[in-house]
């Protein structure tokens, strides 16, 4: 046996840089999902995901049943609305999303008989999942249902689900990788998921594999979740599906990051993971897939964690959809008195807001109230050329150059130094010593070069 | 012996010289570019400010568009009339109606007008602080830090209470100010007199939305357009007409304005 012919062990966490903020994941993550019941008005915007807004198609004062269609995505990237109450329909409101947008929404007041959302959650649990019907359906069928269901990636970017999970003929997919990292800190949502319905997302990921005609199904954890990896191992016993333990660091879930610590792949610069034939997706999606397919239940409510140290009780809850982010701060006892800033998703990626009468969107992930504590604020100084930025990004950019050309109006050198292959982690700006908001400013110069391609195309 | 080194070296220099000035008058002849006279001309009238008001990158590239493609000679708002006649001159063609546009920004909500959520940490610049929800809330009017300033070459804008103010005995209306506005407040409009009236708002939200962030929003009550015809409204936001504006309607407008019950509508130019 030649001495250089051995395979070298795989080495799971192996993408480049990143950084190991501290977790905070003890604040929530031993709390059962609740589910939330007894909520009045639903405020559901028309563009919750990526792609085109839906489009409305119930009227004022028509009554809705629960689960009924309010909104339907008509474009190929957009993605349908439900209702996750019976009730009437308001007069439509504008709301400004966390992300600043300012969106029209469709107001329903709850009103009569409703479906227990305790039944919705009970099915999601159940381990008797009718996995022999999956093979009886067709590929395109499957990318239908999914689209009518409304379905959207659950783990923050809220993609539209059935874009991503259709027989494609030109990139046919190999390998499916379903995202169960929750690398943020604080989140808990998808970690309690995992342990609390991982037949649901075992049986979404066998859905999702059958559609893409995937051979391989890889469901990728964290090691800091032990017990999830072994309620989805043990759900996944029988089925072809593989649990991979990946190390311990953000942004791990980064689409772009997992396929390289799991795989070894890289996406080349620009393209998607449908170009080396992968499809990631998160645990939630999955879940709600399963639902969708073997339960018919659209996707009307989603889990969500409550953390931070700003809020009386951290929890996980099943929430419906629409339902304001005042409702929730309340249900969870409200807010403490050092209690600084909430932010919409997790604190790395998420976005810090005002108002609480936002509802919470399919992509919302968490509530995270931070205290004084918790924020580190200070006034900017110079950027001293230290390179902590550099070292931390995991897209292998150079941020403070980026962050730079964006300041100073410089749209040419961003593009040049491939602003567009930011993802916005965030780990510049955690470490940036000198507290500059370089994620801010490379947001505007993504803005910037948008523009002055449009003024160039003019 | 110093003596001698010096007067080597000059000779070098001398000699050196001589041999790149023959090269580079050489290289002028061979290398000549054609160059049109007109265009030249025609560049040398225009005021160079190279602002990019007139759609083209830069005076030269007007120049050249005006003596090859025949574009209209009525562009430069910011050499306006006399220099339109001028380039005319050059080229002998007519110099059409020139109309002087200015730069309107269509909010009027003073610092004190308008509620205010959080403080905010991020980058002071409108196209940082746009992207953040709940720094103030109307999410369609001026944000205050600045950006129309900083793209101003001639001084033309200042935020004045939070609110990007016009200077009209400046403003050459090149819309520098209004490509950068993240929230396109901002519009250059042809000014039939020397003040028009203005709506100034943005806010498409329906009337009880707007006036629960705003004292001065727009709620679409139409009383302005019942008044005077150059009032249109669109859903809950009425516009003025601006090409319809003359000063003989200046009495019908001036009771609208006292009519609005939030006082957004206001005259903008040269008082």
């Amino acid at each position: 046996m030649s001495l250089f012919n051995f395979k070298k062990p795989s080495v799971k966490g192996g993408f480049r840089h990143g950084i190991h903020p501290p977790e905070n994941k003890g604040l929530s993550e031993t709390s059962k999902i609740e589910v939330v019941k007894g909520y009045e008005t639903v405020t559901l915007p028309l563009l919750q995901h990526v792609g085109a807004p839906a489009k409305q198609i119930v009227e004022p004062k028509q009554e809705v049943k629960f689960g009924q269609m309010v909104a339907a995505g008509e474009a190929f990237i957009s993605a349908s609305i439900h209702s996750p109450v019976a009730g009437v329909v308001k007069n439509n409101r504008n709301v400004t999303m966390v992300n600043g947008r300012r969106i029209p929404a469709v107001v329903i007041k709850s009103e009569g008989e409703q479906v227990d959302p305790g039944l919705l959650w009970a099915e999601m649990i159940a381990d008797d999942w009718a996995l022999d019907r999956i093979p009886s359906y067709d590929p395109q069928q499957i990318s239908k249902i999914i689209r009518d269901s409304g379905i959207v990636g659950l783990g923050g970017a809220a993609f539209p689900a059935h874009v991503k999970i259709a027989p494609n003929d030109k990139k046919p997919i190999n390998t499916l990788l379903i995202n169960g990292c929750e690398c943020e800190p604080y989140l808990t949502s998808d970690y309690r998921l995992m342990i609390e319905a991982p037949h649901a997302i075992v049986a979404g990921a066998i859905i999702a594999a059958h559609a893409l005609s995937a051979g391989q199904t890889i469901i990728c954890i964290e090691d800091n979740k032990p017990e999830a990896i072994r309620e989805l191992t043990q759900a996944g016993q029988g089925t072809s599906i593989k649990i991979a333990a990946l190390k311990t660091k953000y942004p791990q879930g980064g689409e772009k990051q997992l396929i390289k610590s799991a795989l070894g792949l890289e996406v080349p610069l620009g393209g998607l993971p449908g170009d080396i034939g992968v499809t990631v997706s998160n645990t939630g999606t999955m879940a709600a897939i399963a639902m969708a397919l073997l339960k018919g239940r659209a996707l009307t409510h989603r889990v969500l964690s409550v953390s931070g140290k700003g809020i009386n009780s951290p929890k996980n809850l099943f929430i419906p959809i629409g339902i304001s982010i005042g409702e929730i701060i309340r249900y969870c006892g409200g807010l403490r008195e050092d209690a600084c800033r909430i932010v919409a998703g997790g604190p790395m990626m998420g976005f810090a807001f005002s108002d609480l009468t936002t509802p919470v969107i399919k992509g919302n992930t968490g509530i995270i109230v931070l205290s004084k504590e918790e924020i580190s604020e200070g006034r900017e100084t110079s950027c001293i050329r230290c390179g902590k930025c550099v070292d931390a990004c995991p897209m292998n950019l150079v941020p403070t150059r980026l962050a730079m050309a964006s300041r100073y109006n410089n749209p040419d050198i961003a593009l040049k130094y491939h602003i567009n292959a930011c993802f916005e982690c965030g780990c510049c700006a955690y470490v940036c010593p000198a507290k500059i908001n370089l994620v801010q400013l490379i947001r505007s110069g993504k803005r910037l070069v948008a523009n002055q391609q449009a003024l160039n195309k003019r | 012996m110093i003596l001698i080194t010096i007067a080597i070296a000059a000779c070098t220099l001398v000699i050196l010289s001589v041999i790149i000035s023959y090269i580079l008058g050489w290289a002028n002849i061979r290398f000549k570019v054609e160059t049109d006279p007109k265009v030249e001309s025609v560049l040398e009238a225009l005021p160079g400010a190279n602002c990019g008001g007139c759609g083209y990158i830069g005076c030269s590239d007007y120049a050249a568009a005006i003596v090859n493609n025949n574009v209209p000679v009525n562009k430069c708002s910011v050499g306006g009339e006399s220099c339109a006649l001028k380039v005319a001159g050059i080229m002998g063609v007519d110099p059409g109606q020139m109309i002087k546009s200015y730069a309107i920004v269509h909010c009027g909500s003073g610092l004190s007008e308008r509620l205010l959520r959080t403080v905010y940490h991020g980058e002071k610049t409108c196209i940082g602080a746009n992207q953040v929800a709940g720094i103030q809330g109307c999410t369609y009017g001026c944000l205050g830090f600045g950006d129309c300033v900083q793209a101003c070459k001639y001084g033309a804008i200042h935020v004045i209470d939070g609110l990007a103010t016009v200077d009209y005995k400046k403003c050459t209306g090149c819309g520098a100010c209004a490509r950068v506005c993240p929230r396109g407040i901002i519009a250059i409009v042809p000014f039939n007199e020397n003040s028009i009236p203005v709506v100034a708002c943005s806010n498409k939200d329906s009337g009880k939305e707007s006036k629960e962030v705003c004292e001065r929003a727009c709620i679409g009550c139409k009383a302005c357009s019942k008044i005077s015809d150059i009032f249109i409204v669109e859903g809950s936001l009425s516009r003025a007409d601006y090409s319809a504006y003359s000063d003989s309607k200046h009495e019908d407008v001036l009771k609208a304005t006292e009519k609005c019950p939030t006082k957004c509508i206001r005259f903008a130019g040269r008082m």
